[in-house]
């Protein structure tokens, strides 16, 4: 038996066993892509890395309870803040005021 | 609040989580040669389309206290100081000091 001929029967051995357990015949080795569709998908290993803690907001506790009566302090020094200014003359300027009106009167 | 850096890493986590499985099938048409060339380069301008957090290159561990990038145990998801720290507080269960 010459080299070819073993060959040959070795590809046709190949043909029937992957017929037989179910594989691809696939002898020239050409790039299908299914190695793309045998991969595990990492998205929920990914998306679980950081531990899923919401954090919970004071303003949320007032809608929730307004009877409680809590104060957001930054909220308040903000808004005591906004009161000193425009007592100083430092607040907002009213409609057609501010600097980009007067410059475009010029 | 976490900081910055962990907030846009959960965000591009959450991103290849959403995108993974159309991401893929395009990722199998640009990879089988069998295909129409049309089909591949089709495919493969869809992928670039994609936003840049979809890859899941994109993501990174990152220190859950401090946030830092570099020399993070995955085991802990501590930085390297961090785990050190809460390892000598007793913090880590098992996790014990030793020298030899």
């Amino acid at each position: 038996m010459s080299t070819t001929q073993a060959t040959s029967k070795l590809a046709l051995i190949n043909k029937i066993s992957t017929a037989i357990f179910g594989n691809v015949y696939n002898p020239q080795g050409i790039r299908t892509g299914n190695k793309i569709l045998r991969q595990r998908l990492v998205g929920p290993t990914i998306n679980s890395y950081y531990p899923n803690v919401k954090q919970i907001k004071l303003r949320e506790i007032t809608k929730m309870v307004p009877e409680m009566n809590l104060i957001d302090q930054g909220e308040k020094t903000r808004l005591e803040d906004l009161a000193e200014r425009k007592k100083r003359g430092k607040g907002p300027p009213k409609k057609g005021q501010g600097r980009r009106s007067t410059l475009k009167k010029k | 609040m976490p900081r910055a850096r962990i907030i846009r890493d959960m965000k591009a986590r959450a991103t290849v989580a959403s995108t993974e499985v159309v991401r893929q099938a395009f990722r199998y048409l640009t990879h089988n040669t069998t295909l129409p060339a049309k089909v591949r380069a089709q495919a493969q301008l869809q992928l670039n389309a994609f936003p840049r957090d979809a890859r899941p290159t994109a993501i990174h561990n990152r220190c859950l206290e401090t946030g830092r990038g570099r020399g993070v145990l995955r085991a802990f998801r501590l930085c390297r100081f961090q785990f050190r720290l809460k390892a000598l507080e007793g913090e880590l269960p098992g996790v014990k000091k030793s020298t030899w």
